[in-house]
């Protein structure tokens, strides 16, 4: 599953001139350093002020734009994610376009029975057992928290189970800097120690500031830990559009990026250089209902213009695709699972979490995993562009078959197709009449996404991991839970 | 079966699902020369790797030309083993004689079938688009055809299909002929509402219907 060629679409979307990024560049700016904002870590703050940035009488920290620009020089431009075994896994950085799970969503559809229930430390496993086997899930996010265990050190067992059933990359979420270090603990025993570590990182640490422009404690705590560990971090807000950041499309993504961008000086002051990830989610808040949304158009829009800024700015970046607000895997999930990720592989956008999600991250299918793995299939062959050398123009074909003939027996047909480019070939969508059809059993794509997650659950898992190591890490973990550093249950 | 002979006959099943007629000639010979029976290089041979390719399509594995160049493979491996088979042998699954009716010049579909059931051992008489009742029935004599398959795309053409029936019976040949009838939008029951004997959704459905038939 290593080391295999990244997908970057030949086919790209841009909308934003340069005259309109910089505009919302410099409106960044002037939030970082007009406005400020709250950073609740005494040793980040005397870092950000060392890094230039001034902490004023109301408490707020401001930042000038030269030390975000140094950050920015500092930070690089791309960076690798390897897997379990040590091998390249994800060049994250241009247009390169990579896609995996989101993490702890409360409530499963469960694959056997189809009830909506409480998540399990076992959709854990499945969500890992299910992204291993299908070639265009390339990282495992958790998927789902597990509701039945004591809360303390929960991240480190799901850690814990995410390794232990797939070998791709993993992106991870802490409670804190307690419980992240024994995490990397556990890495940096897989990879051999911590500076193999650092060399190959085995995972992404995805943090959230609070918006608007608060930097809690335990956020710039683990932010500054994966500086120190060469641990790569996505420091991505999550402001709600209309509620926590203005309304507007523009407004929204110029606080999003001057959250995020502290979060890079503070990162690139302590270890320049550090795998470093950008970002801003897309959240909307529907002013009826007061939902939040996942799937909002405007969210869409907000998603577009991030992306955008990401690549103007040489930094790799934080999407999203292959979620839903729908409630149901129904052509509601698949029309909203298409237009996101459809979007993000158009961006070239890096490191795409969140497939599975539905109902605005509270509930997830292992269907709607399978289904954007084919849809993304089918994407791939779309964006890859059209060859066009003689052999492809074919002039000489469409002499040789002549007005009335036809293509089927020539050559060139035979050829295109088992060593050209081919033709792309559905695993799950329809093609069959309706006779074969009905013959087959009639099956909608719902039913056929549910019998191939059965199979890839009843098939063989991915290689175990060494009984050494899975003792020390359990030994880690168990010390972590025993901890009284840890939170007691709330 | 010795081991070489064994051999041999797999080397032309891979020949003819590889599509390339060179070795499926060689391959034949050798079998010839290495004294296997004909008719075991017919069955076990050249039609168990076209049922085999037939399957693989199925299944999605190989594509529509790969079967062609399949089928073409096997008929140069066939023109070699003809003179060494029994009268009795299947040396043809018949003859059948099809076309687009009159009045539609859509062709693809019916070349298709064709194709496929020449690649099933068909004699196929293609009489090409716009063709008359008249011509269907006159062929139908003249290759004393045991099948003649009919296509329409239009439903404005689909009654030339029960005509050139009413016209077979007018010559007293319809109880000599087997008549297949398909095209997008030709169904079963209006196969049967005409007296056809058989329709298909497709072409590989076709070459199973018309082995049914014939």
């Amino acid at each position: 599953m290593s080391d295999v060629a990244p997908f970057t679409p030949a086919v790209r979307l841009s909308h934003l001139g340069d005259d309109v990024k910089t505009r919302i560049f410099e409106a960044a700016l002037r939030v970082l350093a007009d406005v400020g904002a709250s950073v609740q870590h005494d040793e980040a703050v005397r870092l950000l002020q060392k890094a230039g940035c001034s902490l004023d009488s109301d408490g707020l920290v401001r930042v000038p734009r030269p030390a975000v620009e140094r950050a920015l020089s500092s930070a690089p431009n791309a960076f690798t994610l390897y897997d379990r075994d040590g091998a390249a896994a994800m060049e994250l950085g241009g247009h390169n376009v990579y896609f995996g799970t989101g993490s702890d969503l409360m409530w499963q559809y469960d694959p056997h029975t189809g009830e909506h229930r409480p998540s399990r430390l076992d959709d854990i496993a499945r969500v890992a057992r299910v992204c291993e086997a299908l070639p265009n899930m390339d990282f495992v996010m958790s998927g789902a928290y597990p509701t039945e265990l004591d809360p303390r050190g929960v991240y480190a067992v799901t850690f814990l189970t995410m390794m232990r059933n797939c070998t791709k990359p993993l992106v991870i979420v802490a409670e804190s800097e307690i419980d992240l270090g024994v995490i990397i603990d556990v890495a940096a025993d897989v990879r051999g120690g911590r500076d193999q570590l650092r060399e190959r990182p085995y995972f992404l640490a995805y943090v959230e500031p609070v918006s608007p422009l608060s930097h809690p404690a335990e956020s710039v705590a683990k932010l500054l830990l994966c500086a120190d560990a060469g641990v790569p971090v996505a420091y991505v807000p999550a402001p709600l559009l209309g509620a926590t950041s203005p309304v507007s499309s523009a407004g929204h993504v110029v606080q999003g990026m001057a959250e995020c961008l502290l979060g890079l000086v503070l990162h690139q002051h302590r270890a320049p250089g550090a795998p470093f990830m950008f970002g801003v989610n897309q959240g909307t808040l529907d002013m009826v209902s007061g939902q939040p949304s996942y799937a909002a158009v405007e969210g869409f829009m907000n998603y577009l213009t991030v992306v955008e800024m990401a690549k103007w700015l040489g930094l790799p970046n934080w999407g999203i695709s292959g979620c839903t607000d729908s409630q149901a895997i129904d052509a509601q999930l698949g029309l909203e699972v298409g237009e996101l990720t459809l979007l993000s592989m158009l961006l070239g956008s890096n490191l795409n979490h969140d497939v599975g999600f539905m109902g605005f991250g509270l509930t997830g299918a292992l269907e709607e995993i399978v289904i954007t793995d084919e849809f993304v299939s089918m994407n791939k062959k779309l964006l890859s562009g059209i060859p066009v050398q003689d052999e492809d123009l074919a002039v000489n074909v469409i002499a040789e078959v002549g007005p009335k003939g036809h293509y089927l027996r020539h050559p060139h047909t035979r050829r295109y197709l088992r060593k050209g480019p081919g033709q792309w070939r559905p695993r799950l969508l329809n093609r069959d009449n309706r006779d074969r059809w009905v013959e087959c059993g009639g099956l909608d794509l719902r039913e056929k996404a549910r019998r191939k997650v059965q199979a890839i659950l009843e098939s063989e898992g991915p290689p175990t991991l060494d009984p050494v190591l899975l003792a020390l890490a359990e030994e880690r973990v168990a010390a972590l839970k025993a901890s009284p550093k840890v939170g007691s249950p709330s | 079966m010795s081991t070489t002979r064994h051999a041999i006959i797999e080397e032309i099943i891979e020949a003819v699902v590889e599509g390339e007629p060179e070795p499926v000639i060689a391959g034949v010979r050798r079998a010839l020369e290495a004294g296997v029976d004909p008719e075991t290089v017919l069955n076990d041979g050249l039609t168990a790797a076209m049922t085999s390719v037939g399957d693989m399509l199925d299944r999605g594995e190989v594509f529509i030309p790969d079967v062609l160049w399949s089928a073409e493979a096997m008929q140069e491996g066939l023109a070699l083993l003809l003179p060494h088979l029994s009268e009795g042998a299947s040396r043809s699954a018949g003859t059948v004689v099809l076309g687009t009716v009159q009045g539609d010049v859509h062709d693809i579909g019916k070349n298709f079938v064709g194709l496929m059931l020449s690649g099933a051992g068909f004699e196929v008489v293609d009489l090409g688009h716009d063709v008359t009742a008249e011509a269907f029935v006159e062929a139908v004599a003249e290759h004393g055809a045991g099948l003649l398959g009919m296509s329409a795309m239009l439903t404005t053409t689909m009654p030339v299909m029960s005509r050139t029936l009413q016209l077979l019976e007018a010559r007293s040949l319809r109880s000599g002929v087997r008549v297949l009838v398909g095209g997008a939008p030709v169904t079963q029951s209006y196969a049967d509402k005409i007296g056809a004997d058989g329709w298909a959704i497709d072409a590989t459905k076709a070459v199973a219907v018309a082995k049914e038939l014939v």
